[in-house]
């Protein structure tokens, strides 16, 4: 091969190695983010706030409601047979609500200790109501629905055998021997950030006719609330 | 230098998913519970079942009546009760009323003090008491429960008493037909739960008569007080 062969030959290996070279940095210029995410359905229920026990005779409130915490509350509602002349003992506890769903608040309960005789206090002896207010302007517009007759104290009469009844349908714990709905309703928060204050407060109250029930040391009624998204 | 697309979505992104699900479950509580303790403790009560009935008394009267439903405090003069008095028997009938969710038992005590100081003086064995006829009936009461009467009843029933054959002087001579029985606190009533399981703004209750009788006698003069007081417990 002649020189100039050679010359021309070097030369064009060069400027290809240039051009490629050139081409590779080319595609390094541009690139892209893409980010994935979810809103997953959210439902919350904790308490909202201190518990008001009243016409107990003896009792007291052992554990309180503590707001935005846990609802693990415990309560001592004293005596229940005769001797406590209080027309009823009420304990009043304050849940809080708060959802980006549509929800759904059921309750399961239980009454144990309490004897098993016809005169020993049943679960139908513990009226059990919801007073849901209007949902104020904070929070996402909607209504809900109250599964129960509200508080249990209004109302109620004596039935044929002089016991006490608590008026209409799901006013007792007797309707909640299985799980069963006691609210439900749309959305309840706007789109707040997560630690938004603005919740659904719905105070649960439980009530008992002090009577001439079985004598019992040591009764426990425990109710068990749990909310779903729809 | 740039970070490779593939390393990105590999690595990055889902670091990114696990922390914001984090985030989002961390504070979500969806359950609770409201536990609630309580007692029935034994419940016993006994108040006046209502009027007192006073009969064959001469002079006297009833000074605090019986209320019903209201604490039994009744107060009696049963007037004369020398030979002046020609009736049978001086009774007074008090109403009792019992109420309980416990098996209950009624006791008695009583005491007799006499101005006299003889032993023709009116003591406790000359005042015959029983409990008559034990009623359970009304909305709320137990009727199918039981009772047991430790007195031998109306302490006027000629079986329950009679004049002495050597000193002449009548007696209540049935168990537990007098006062000298119940000198220290003893049984005249006890049974089962009275009431069902209803308020105690429930009027109804176990209803039974107290009655007390004293044949009027040649008794030494004087002033005699008779103090009886009841009490229902549940053992």
């Amino acid at each position: 091969m002649s020189k100039i062969t050679k010359g021309l030959m070097l030369a064009l290996a060069t400027t290809t190695f240039l051009m490629m070279t050139a081409a590779v940095t080319f595609a390094q210029t541009t690139g892209s983010v893409t980010m994935n995410a979810t809103v997953s359905n959210y439902v919350q229920l904790t308490s909202g706030g201190a518990v008001t026990l009243t016409g107990n005779s003896g009792g007291s409130v052992v554990t309180d409601g503590t707001a935005d915490s846990p609802l693990a509350v415990v309560v001592n509602l004293g005596e229940l047979g005769p001797s406590n002349s209080n027309s009823f003992v009420k304990l009043s506890a304050p849940l809080r609500l708060k959802s980006n769903v549509a929800y759904q608040l059921n309750m399961v309960s239980s009454v144990a200790g309490a004897g098993a005789t016809a005169y020993s206090l049943d679960d139908s002896d513990v009226g059990f109501g919801l007073t849901p207010a209007a949902r104020p302007a904070n929070l996402a517009a909607g209504a809900d629905t109250n599964a129960t007759p509200g508080d249990p104290t209004v109302g109620g009469s004596t039935d044929v055998n002089g016991r006490w009844v608590f008026a209409g349908a799901n006013s007792s714990l007797g309707s909640y021997a299985v799980s069963g709905v006691v609210l439900n309703g749309p959305r309840i928060n706007k789109a707040v950030s997560s630690t938004t204050s603005t919740s659904l407060d719905v105070p649960a109250i439980f009530a008992i006719k002090p009577q001439f029930f079985d004598p019992a040391p040591a009764i426990t009624i425990t109710a068990q609330f749990t909310v779903v998204a729809l | 230098m740039p970070l490779p697309s593939s390393m990105f979505s590999k690595l990055v992104l889902p670091t990114m998913f696990v922390v914001l699900m984090a985030v989002t479950c961390s504070g979500q509580s969806t359950t609770g519970t409201v536990t609630m303790s309580a007692t029935v403790s034994k419940f016993v009560e006994i108040n006046s079942g209502g009027a007192v009935t006073l009969a064959g008394n001469s002079g006297g009267g009833v000074t605090t009546d019986g209320v019903v439903n209201t604490p039994l405090g009744v107060a009696i003069n049963l007037g004369e009760l020398g030979p002046s008095n020609t009736n049978s028997f001086v009774t007074a009938s008090v109403p009792l009323k019992l109420r309980s969710n416990a098996p209950y038992v009624l006791s008695m005590s009583a005491t007799v003090t006499s101005s006299g100081i003889t032993a023709s003086r009116i003591v406790s064995s000359d005042v015959g008491f029983g409990l008559g006829t034990v009623s359970r009936t009304g909305t709320g009461v137990n009727t199918g429960g039981s009772d047991t009467n430790a007195t031998s009843g109306d302490p006027t029933l000629p079986a329950n008493g009679s004049v002495n054959a050597t000193s002449g002087r009548y007696e209540f001579t049935a168990v537990r037909s007098n006062l000298s029985a119940f000198s220290s606190a003893t049984t005249a009533l006890n049974g089962a739960i009275i009431m069902n399981a209803v308020p105690r703004s429930n009027g109804n209750g176990l209803i039974v008569p107290a009655s007390f009788a004293i044949k009027p006698q040649f008794f030494e003069n004087g002033t005699t007080t008779i103090s009886v007081t009841f009490t229902v417990t549940a053992p």
